[in-house]
């Protein structure tokens, strides 16, 4: 691979992630937002892909197997069947902040991300680093998903965007942050995803709906 | 391998092993045999210490970091001692008292470590463990009780306040020197800004811990809501290590310092000695009083060290050592008596369920033994010859009039003033103890509680009378322990030269003169009354009846002249309750009243504080509105500013 072929693809895979978390903030089916949030896990798994060839390294292989069986497979296949246990479709009917307000913000955040990690890219102005700023708006984007979003899955969504921001930060800067560092926060993101969807079945069971504004009355 | 080491090793590992039995085998005679046991081997290794084998001990792999030192020197030593007798006594008597908790023995341990710390590390680290077994034990029993938790909390918060201030001082301090050992501190060369902060940061935490005013509010709630062998532990152990931390900060580690410093110790002492025993002399609560006359008598001990540290900085090395004996010695001497009157307190409470003294009297006739032995205690207490206060406030005096004539204008001024507080806190002591005594213990019983008490059973009865032996031994031949004070006392600049003190001050000869005296007047007055016919006939009351319980002097009533002359002072609450016949308004049918003396310091100094702490939660819940989006949003903000900050500042 050579380096043009490689600066290149590393910003189409991270344009990809880029563009599939703005997707997300746009689009208020639930069952295409998990279909988004799996393409994201296949770009993200592209963008590893992309750093192993360049580096050859065994080991960014294996992350690379890693994120597309768990982020492109497990984590949306665990979502869809907490919807599909809802029955009817369901959508983010009122978000706290609408959809254009969202996608405004999620410009400032954007250029935030960028005001914030000039730094960082200075320190060392690699191919690689140029992205970083992707990866740092991937995860303020998830935490705005977060804020904003009502419905249980799309709060577990938002979740699952920061933590593959945060990865890909990861990967921009060190280029693998070790195998070991890598399975242990996956667990730890599959153990979380398990309980929020517990959580959300058995507070629809409760209340009826996923929206957690519900969960008001239940303070001290 | 030295007397000191073992005995220390053995005092270590019987705590821990006394800890592990208490687990397995939940009985009280285990956890008072070896919390005793542990005492004993502390003891041992004090009386070894001060008598000049001291140890060191460097464990680099047990904390992280900083590691664990440990040295034993004559200083460490006696607090150690000290400690160690507390805890023998505490010990046998929690053989028949209390339940049985593991924390016990920890809690001892804790104490006999922390004069032993040689570094800040360790120090920090064994205060924290004292503390927190402290509180463990404050709230382990009776935990349901409102008092109880309230008094906890308390403690809690005051005792952690105090533990940031040292933690801030000693931290400033290592910050200035090449390592944080206190062999490296005494290197170290701080300019006098620096050291005037570690000084006032470190006396303000240790002085919340001897329970001195103005931090002394956790003190007089904590002690008494303690079981009492705990309470006997913590205000006759505990406090002392507060003294012990000023001692070795101030003289050892800074090597004295400006006038002012021991100026300011000597005020706070002054002020916590007279106030402490206006407050206890008002009490009507027998353990809350005892708690009190804690704070009063830190206050003394405090007054010694700050006119040692004024003699110090004024090039006067006698009168500065001949200061810090006196201090040391009222250390010992009080440790032994407080043990004694809260064990006995307790044995009170164990046998009437009360602590209250307008509802106790006549224990004389039902529990004679603590009788006898309370009253050991309240003699030692107040400063009055044959007692065991008597002969270190009576050394604190001498060094305090013997300083007037070389000192400058300030200390012409503080040292009078000192010498009348302490002439007023023990006169006032006096009117305490003869209070707690007459009222609680003589004439009738004031209730059906008093009037059914029990003795007490045999360990707890062993308890009290070992602490009783310490206040008779250092009553009559304080020249027993008074080289080793002085031996303790040489740190640093003081040095004391004990020439001419011991000579003129020979207790147990003023004491068999005492008992001369007595005896003479008793057999005078035998030898008049012999040579008239004997009449029995019933007591002179006025015509009005058979005497009563409700004619006699309660706790309150026995206050009141007292409180009359300190009313500006004191301020006490009045409230009388008339209630009149329905017939006609000029027959009372009943007359209520009531008093309470709040604590003026801390109504002053507490309330706002408190006041402005709750209007800051209030403001806090109306945050939490319980919206998960809100807590959020709190978060995602918080976060989107600090990189704005970033992206700017840069």
């Amino acid at each position: 691979m050579t380096e043009t072929v490689y600066v290149q693809l590393l910003d189409l895979t991270c344009g990809a992630l880029l563009l599939t978390a703005v997707l997300i903030l746009w689009r208020r089916d639930l069952s295409v937002i998990v279909r988004v949030f799996a393409l994201q896990g296949a770009a993200l798994t592209a963008l590893v892909a992309v750093l192993a060839a360049h580096e050859r390294s065994g080991e960014l292989w294996v992350i690379a197997a890693g994120v597309l069986a768990l982020r492109a497979g497990l984590l949306p296949y665990l979502l869809r069947r907490t919807l599909a246990a809802a029955g009817e479709p369901q959508r983010e009917a009122r978000p706290l902040v609408n959809v254009a307000a969202s996608l405004l913000a999620a410009a400032v955040l954007t250029f935030l991300a960028h005001a914030v990690s000039r730094p960082l890219v200075t320190l060392a102005p690699s191919p690689a680093a140029q992205a970083i700023p992707i990866a740092v708006t991937v995860v303020l984007i998830g935490f705005f998903v977060l804020v904003t979003r009502r419905h249980a899955v799309s709060q577990v969504v938002g979740f699952l965007l920061m933590d593959n921001g945060i990865t890909a930060l990861g990967l921009l800067t060190t280029t693998g942050v070790g195998l070991v560092v890598e399975v242990g926060v996956s667990l730890d993101v599959l153990l979380a995803v398990l309980v929020l969807q517990i959580l959300a079945v058995r507070i629809r069971e409760t209340f009826g709906d996923t929206d957690l504004d519900d969960l008001r009355e239940l303070r001290d | 391998m030295n007397p000191a080491q073992v005995t220390f090793g053995a005092a270590v590992a019987l705590a821990l092993a006394t800890a592990v039995a208490a687990i397995v085998v939940p009985r009280r005679v285990v956890v008072g045999a070896g919390t005793a046991l542990t005492g004993a081997a502390g003891l041992a290794a004090g009386v070894a210490a001060v008598s000049g084998h001291s140890f060191s001990l460097v464990l680099p792999g047990l904390l992280p970091l900083s590691g664990v030192s440990f040295t034993l020197d004559a200083l460490g030593g006696l607090f150690v001692a000290v400690t160690g007798g507390v805890a023998v006594a505490a010990g046998v008597y929690a053989t028949s008292y209390g339940k049985a908790s593991a924390v016990l023995p920890m809690f001892v341990l804790a104490m006999l470590l922390v004069p032993a710390a040689a570094s800040v590390g360790t120090l920090l680290v064994c205060w924290e463990l004292m503390a927190l077994f402290s509180l463990l034990l404050v709230i382990g029993e009776n935990r349901s009780r409102a008092e109880v938790t309230s008094a906890g909390r308390w403690y809690a918060v005051m005792t952690h306040l105090g533990f940031v201030s040292i933690l801030c001082g000693l931290m400033v301090f290592a910050a200035h020197a090449p390592a944080d050992s206190f062999a490296a501190l005494r290197e170290a060369r701080l300019s006098p800004a620096v050291s005037a902060t570690v000084f006032v940061l470190t006396l303000a935490g240790f002085a919340s811990k001897a329970g001195i005013v103005p931090l002394h509010a956790w003190l007089p709630r904590a002690h008494p809501e303690a079981p009492s062998h705990v309470s006997a532990l913590m205000s006759a152990a505990m406090v002392n290590l507060g003294v012990y931390g000023l001692v070795r900060v101030g003289f050892d580690l800074l090597g004295g310092g400006p006038r002012w410093w021991w100026l300011l110790v000597l005020a706070l002492g002054a002020l916590s000695a007279v106030h402490g025993i206006l407050q206890a002399a008002m009490s009507t609560d027998l353990k809350r009083l005892l708690g009190q006359s804690t704070t009063e008598n830190m206050g003394l001990v405090l007054v010694g060290v700050g006119a040692a540290g004024l003699f110090t900085a004024s090039g006067n090395p006698v009168l500065a050592g001949l200061a810090t004996a006196a201090a040391l010695l009222h250390v010992v001497n009080h440790a032994a008596f407080k043990t004694l009157l809260f064990l006995a307190a307790g044995a009170v409470l164990h046998g009437t369920g009360t602590r209250d003294l307008d509802a106790l009297g006549g224990l004389r006739r039902t529990m004679p033994v603590t009788t006898a032995l309370f009253g050991v205690g309240a003699l030692a207490a107040s400063a009055l010859p044959p007692g065991t206060a008597f002969v270190s406030e009576w050394l604190l005096l001498q060094a305090l009039v013997h300083g007037l004539p070389p000192s400058g204008v300030d200390t012409a001024i503080a040292l009078p003033v000192a010498v009348a507080a302490v002439a007023l806190t023990a006169g006032l002591a006096v009117v305490t103890f003869v209070k707690a005594f007459g009222v609680g213990f003589l004439a009738k019983p004031r209730s059906e509680a008093a009037a059914n008490a029990r003795e007490v059973p045999y360990g707890m009865r062993a308890g009290m009378a070992i602490a009783a032996l310490g206040c008779v031994v250092l009553a009559l031949l304080p020249s027993l322990v008074l080289p080793a004070v002085a031996g303790g006392a040489t740190t640093g600049l003081v040095t004391l030269r004990l020439t001419g003190v011991t000579g003129s001050l020979s207790p147990l000869l003023l004491t068999l003169w005492l008992v001369v005296a007595v005896v003479v007047v008793a057999a005078g007055v035998r030898g008049v009354v012999a040579r008239r016919t004997r009449r029995d006939a019933r007591l002179w009351d006025c015509g009005g009846g058979p005497m009563s319980a409700r004619m006699e002097y309660t706790a309150t009533s026995f206050a009141e002249p007292l409180q009359r002359v300190f009313d500006d002072v004191v301020q006490p609450e009045l409230d009388v309750h008339v209630t009149h016949h329905e017939e006609s308004r000029y027959l009372v049918r009943a007359v209520e009243f009531r008093r309470s003396v709040p604590d003026r310091v801390e109504r002053r100094l507490y309330a706002p504080v408190l006041a402005a702490t709750r209007a800051w939660g209030r403001a806090g819940r109306s945050l939490a509105t319980g919206s998960v989006h809100r807590y959020l949003g709190y978060g995602f903000y918080t976060l989107c500013a600090a990189l704005l900050l970033l992206a700017v500042t840069r």
